[in-house]
């Protein structure tokens, strides 16, 4: 390898081997020498970077080191995130500036070749296309159409396992809860609810008994009232909020997440996931967000015991719009 | 052309990342163990503690009401009524019960430092005795409405399951506080706190006494061994996460990780392409 | 192309030190015997890449993606792609005794049981993150330079294609693992193909196999999509795209010496290798550090999904949060009339305004040509700022795409800043359309500013300034620094053998004079 000092003439000058870009024709070329300007290394002073570069590159090995002697202590996340990491970019940056410091700094070019054929090639191209198509069909079109039609039935047909065999139809399951008439309400546990157990300002999570746990049936049950009022929400549900009980699907009409917030004081429920807000007095009916629905109301009732019951099931379809949806 | 190594780059770079990587090492998981909150009040014994329990309900002692009555005339009445019957600025106190006022006054929220909308934990500005004081000076102005604990609430959690609090957390407190604890904005300027500084007995009592919007949770919803549970979770597992990834970056999700992705990810390998490539 | 004879230097075939025949010859006649890839194989090293910067950007992408490949490699190793519940008793204590899937038990015991699982399985997220942040910074830089143009238009249209994988295989990705925050996720994915019109709700039950939450089938099959079909498709699209680039040959930006007919800057072999396969190591060295001190993704901590719970603050990975933002500040509208619903509060933000802007980025080439009016070949870039128009365009596009992805966290904000969510919200249905017009008429002008300033964007020389005692001032130009000379090379051909002993001595093949060997 040269010393430092720049051996390079004025701008262009062709040191013996390397020609200017202008002439784009295609040239002998014999060695480069070593004193080629665009031979020497990008870097002022290559010793030092050499050093350096060393010592980058023995940093990774380092690294690599320690983090193989830590694996085999046990290893812990931080440390290796450490070492490994450290030692992966420093043999890295090793590496890069070998590239960029080290090895012939150029520029170095080459010539584009012309993309493009000539026209009478494409048209060439084209009339290969065309004319062999043409003799394939040539008075047998009643052939082509046929294979044709095969082609498009049995791409038809090819999306039915690849679409109808996945899964059921959607049929009724969107509509329908397995809240029925009389069923009682229970917790998650299966705990059935007596109207003594939530207090003025408390909210469950609930279900009808026998289905805990299910997605499509889950229930906000929220007290927003005393014992000594029912409340009525909408006209015609005037029994459906007994003794300060209302209970609405915990579906949110928006995209589905369960409506779990429950603003005691301010009786207000908020969807987590788009912040729609849900007027709990007044049936559910959204007053901010992007909600389009009130969220369904569960008619409750409560049996002589006490304990809650469904009156029977939701008037309309729970959760998102969909097609479907009358 | 031949250029120097952009040494100058090179000795702050590394002092920078050095000491962004001592920094990060030492906030992650080994710092996480901060110290452990001071336990609930002790349980004062008086004649009508309940019986033993996950959690027990003890009264204030009655010998701080005269004390508690001149703390409040100080301190309380000038919104709340010498009687805290309450007016226009501020609610009835009477028949709240001692869990309600010790939770408002041991978590700093009472004084009322500003009338915004929401109250908010800050240094409280009693210490536990005068606390009790007050809550025994509010808790003999009437008797303790039904809805309402009637003791301060000590926690026995050494029969607390975790992961029924797990559970239970989940499914009545992460909707508004977070799954991990973290608080977050509710409607009209209202907001769930931040559970990370909640010591046990202020868990319970909010629990109990559905402070502010949060709903309110009686034995006949929450029992006092679930409650339990819930503590035992909230002290445990949600104050000390298990961070064992590294950085928590206040453990909000999503937004933290793809700031930091994008900043340090993407930017710091921009950065490197920088230095890698030409600039003309 | 250069071809080139070139005379050998030595003459005849080359030998080593002791006369045995050169290895390396040896191994490039095997095969140029059996591939012929003696001549194609030296275009392919004297291949040219110009250096600058912005064109590495892509190679983050490509790096990442690598990355991506070789941790979800071991992460299969370990991962059960099953919703099957059962009781967990495995090493993380607050989840003893709960119901848990396998996917999720999987994932929580890889992250505390594997040595290393833990980072490698960060490293893989942080990867997917940056991947996606990549390959939206190399559009940008593609779109800003109008590399998209002309012959290079199949390349855009396959770079937005790899975008949209890119984000589906990371959606998908994070909801391998069961947890309630990416759970809620795919209920909000179920609610969004229920929204599509007539065929919505037979799609939606057919790929989760029922209503909401599915037989469980949605796991697995969200498995195989993942680490099979989507990363092939990928793969095939990225072999494209690195293949026009080598046909077509890279863009450059104009310059001493470049022209629409060359390429300048660094041969493949050996300067670009080394510098790109150091890139590839920085690349996976500041993934596996972000994997090991950056936690991301802490499923242990949000616990198994089930359909029942929720928790907030949850948003999806960074790169879905431009779509999360617009189903928040959508107005509720929905249509329903003659038995029908069509919830336009979901099927607009989730699938026409995405579908549009794709559509977009995918006519972008041909609009613009259009617009104006240039269908010529270009292998020369623009600077941004001498293309206002369209920087003004894609600087307001920008700003739409980040006041979306801002108003994907309206509650995080609120809380942080402690401003009413109400007030967050009404502010971002005015600030998606106000900024991006802000944005794109500042940028207008900044454009057209700096086109007019001469010298800019080069490095000023600084001028000394001096006052005698009499008053009089002077200006005194400072020294140029080092490699401000003005004085650039030509670029040369790649050249074709390089002299690397020592030249012809002086006194060779005189008849008499013996060369004495230098010792070595």
């Amino acid at each position: 390898m040269t010393d430092d000092t720049l051996t390079s003439g004025p701008p262009g000058a062709a040191a013996a081997g390397s020609h200017g870009a202008d002439d784009g024709h295609a040239a002998v070329l014999p060695l480069a020498a070593f004193d080629d300007p665009h031979m020497q290394p990008y870097a002022k002073n290559p010793r030092r970077a050499e050093a350096i570069i060393g010592l980058i590159l023995l940093v990774g090995l380092a690294g690599f080191c320690a983090y193989g002697g830590l694996f085999w202590v046990g290893g812990q996340p931080q440390w290796e995130g450490v070492f490994f990491g450290v030692g992966l970019f420093a043999f890295g940056f090793g590496m890069s500036a070998w590239g960029k410091y080290l090895l012939p700094q150029g520029p170095f070019e080459e010539q584009r070749h012309v993309l493009a054929s000539t026209e009478p090639e494409v048209e060439a191209m084209a009339a290969a296309i065309e004319e062999r198509g043409k003799m394939v069909f040539r008075r047998r079109g009643f052939l082509g159409t046929i294979l044709g039609a095969g082609a498009g039935v049995m791409g038809i047909v090819l999306a039915f396992p690849l679409l109808r065999s996945l899964g059921p139809q959607p049929k009724k399951s969107l509509a329908v809860t397995n809240w029925t008439k009389g069923v009682a309400v229970v917790d998650l546990d299966g705990r059935q609810i007596h109207q003594a157990d939530l207090e003025v300002g408390g909210a469950l999570t609930v279900f009808p008994q026998g289905f805990e746990g299910s997605a499509v049936d889950q229930t906000m049950l929220i007290r927003p009232a005393p014992a000594d009022q029912d409340i009525v929400t909408k006209p015609g549900r005037e029994t459906w909020g007994p003794k300060g009980y209302l209970a609405y699907s915990k579906l949110c009409t928006h995209a589905g997440c369960p409506v779990g917030l429950y603003e005691g004081t301010l009786k207000r429920l908020l969807c987590p996931c788009h912040q729609s807000l849900f007027e709990v007095l007044t049936g559910a009916n959204p007053v901010f967000g992007p909600a389009p629905r009130p969220l369904p109301q569960l008619p409750l009732m409560i049996d002589s015991r006490g304990f809650l019951h469904a009156q029977g099931p939701y008037s309309e379809p729970v959760g998102p719009g969909f097609w479907e949806r009358a | 052309m031949q250029r120097k190594l952009r040494g100058r780059y090179l000795l702050p770079g590394m002092v920078v990342v050095g000491v962004a990587i001592a920094g990060m090492l030492t906030s992650g998981e080994s710092a996480s163990q901060a110290a452990t909150p001071p336990a609930g009040a002790q349980a004062l014994h008086s004649a009508t503690s309940a019986k033993a329990g996950p959690i027990t309900y003890n009264a204030p002692p009655s010998s701080g009401i005269a004390a508690g009555q001149i703390l409040f005339e100080q301190n309380c009445a000038s919104c709340h009524g010498s009687d805290a019957s309450g007016g226009e600025r501020a609610p009835n106190l009477q028949g709240l019960g001692p869990a309600t006022v010790d939770f408002w006054v041991s978590t700093g929220r009472m004084p009322l430092a500003s009338a915004n909308a929401q109250p908010a934990r800050k240094p409280p500005r009693f210490n536990r005795a005068q606390t009790l004081q007050i809550v025994a000076f509010v808790n003999s102005l009437a008797p303790t409405g039904a809805d309402y604990p009637s003791g301060i609430p000590s926690v026995n959690t050494s029969a607390a399951d975790i992961a029924t609090g797990n559970s239970l957390f989940t499914l009545n407190c992460a909707g508004c506080h977070t799954i991990t604890g973290a608080g977050d904005a509710l409607s009209n300027g209202f907001f769930a706190p931040s559970l990370h500084k909640a010591q046990a007995r202020q868990v319970v009592e909010a629990i109990r006494t559905g402070p502010s919007l949060m709903p309110h949770f009686g034995p006949g919803n929450l029992s006092d061994q679930q409650v339990a549970d819930i503590v035992a979770y909230v002290t445990g597992p949600i104050q000390h996460p298990s961070d064992h990834g590294g950085l928590g970056f206040g453990g909000i999700g999503p937004v933290a990780e793809g700031f930091i992705g994008l900043l340090f990810g993407v930017g710091g390998l921009m950065l490197v392409a920088f230095w890698l490539g030409d600039r003309k | 192309m250069t071809t080139t004879t070139s005379p050998t230097p030595t003459g005849g075939a080359r030998r080593g030190r002791a006369g045995k025949p050169d290895p390396v010859v040896a191994g490039v006649r095997w095969l140029d015997e059996r591939l012929g890839v003696a001549k194609g194989g030296r275009v392919l090293l004297d291949k040219i890449f110009p250096d600058h910067w912005s064109f590495l950007l892509g190679e983050i992408a490509l790096y990442s993606f690598v990355i991506l490949i070789a941790t979800g490699v071991f992460l299969s190793l370990y991962f059960i792609p099953s919703a099957q519940e059962f009781v967990y008793h495995g090493v993380y204590a607050p989840l003893r005794g709960s119901r848990v899937s396998s996917a999720f038990a999987s994932t929580v015991d890889l992250s505390f049981k594997v040595r290393s699982g833990l980072v490698i399985r960060q490293m893989h997220h942080w990867a997917a993150d940056v991947f996606v942040g990549s390959i939206a910074v190399h559009m940008c830089r593609i779109f800003f330079t109008g590399a998209f143009r002309k012959p290079r238009e199949l390349n855009w249209m396959i770079g937005i294609t790899l975008l949209i994988l890119a984000l589906t295989n990371g959606f998908i990705g994070y909801s391998l693992p069961d947890d309630l925050v990416s759970g809620t996720g795919l209920r909000i994915m179920f609610s969004i193909v229920l929204s599509i019109p007539v065929v919505g709700t037979y799609l939606a039950t057919f790929l989760f196999g029922g209503n909401f939450p599915g037989d469980g089938t949605i796991i697995p099959r969200l498995f195989i999509l993942h680490v099979l079909v989507v990363p092939l498709v990928i793969l095939g699209l990225l072999a494209a795209h690195l293949g026009l680039l080598v046909r077509q040959k890279h863009t450059q930006f104009p310059g001493h010496g470049r022209t629409e007919k060359n390429v300048v800057g660094t041969p493949m072999y050996p300067t670009f290798i080394a510098k790109t396969t150091g890139f590839l190591f920085m690349v996976a060295g500041v993934l596996w550090a972000l994997g090991g001190l950056a936690q991301i993704n802490p499923i242990w901590q949000f616990g198994q999904y089930e359909p029942y719970k929720i928790s907030y603050a949850v948003q999806p990975d960074w790169y879905m949060g431009w779509l999360d933002g617009a189903l928040r500040i959508m107005p509720p509208w929905s249509f329903h009339a003659f038995g029908h619903t069509i919830p336009f509060v979901v099927t607009f933000p989730a699938v026409l305004f995405p579908g549009l802007c794709f559509n977009l980025f995918y006519v972008w080439p041909s609009l613009e040509a259009r617009l104006t009016g240039d269908h010529a070949e270009h292998h020369l870039l623009d600077r941004p700022r001498d293309r206002p128009r369209r920087t003004a365009i894609g600087v307001g596009a920008l700003a739409f795409f980040f006041t979306l992805f801002a108003a994907s966290s309206t509650d995080v904000l609120a809380n942080y800043f402690q401003i009413s969510l109400n007030e967050v919200l009404w502010f971002f249905r005015f600030a998606v359309f106000v900024i991006p017009v802000i944005a794109g008429f500042f940028a207008y002008y900044l454009c057209r500013e700096m086109s007019g300033v001469p010298g800019i964007g080069r490095r000023k020389r600084a001028v000394v300034i001096t006052r005698s005692p009499q008053g009089e001032y002077e200006s005194v130009p400072t020294e140029p620094r080092p490699g401000d000379s003005p004085e650039e090379l030509d670029p040369s051909p790649v050249p074709v053998r390089i002299e690397l002993d020592d030249p012809e001595p002086v006194g060779a093949g005189i008849p008499g004079v013996r060369r004495i060997p230098r010792r070595r």
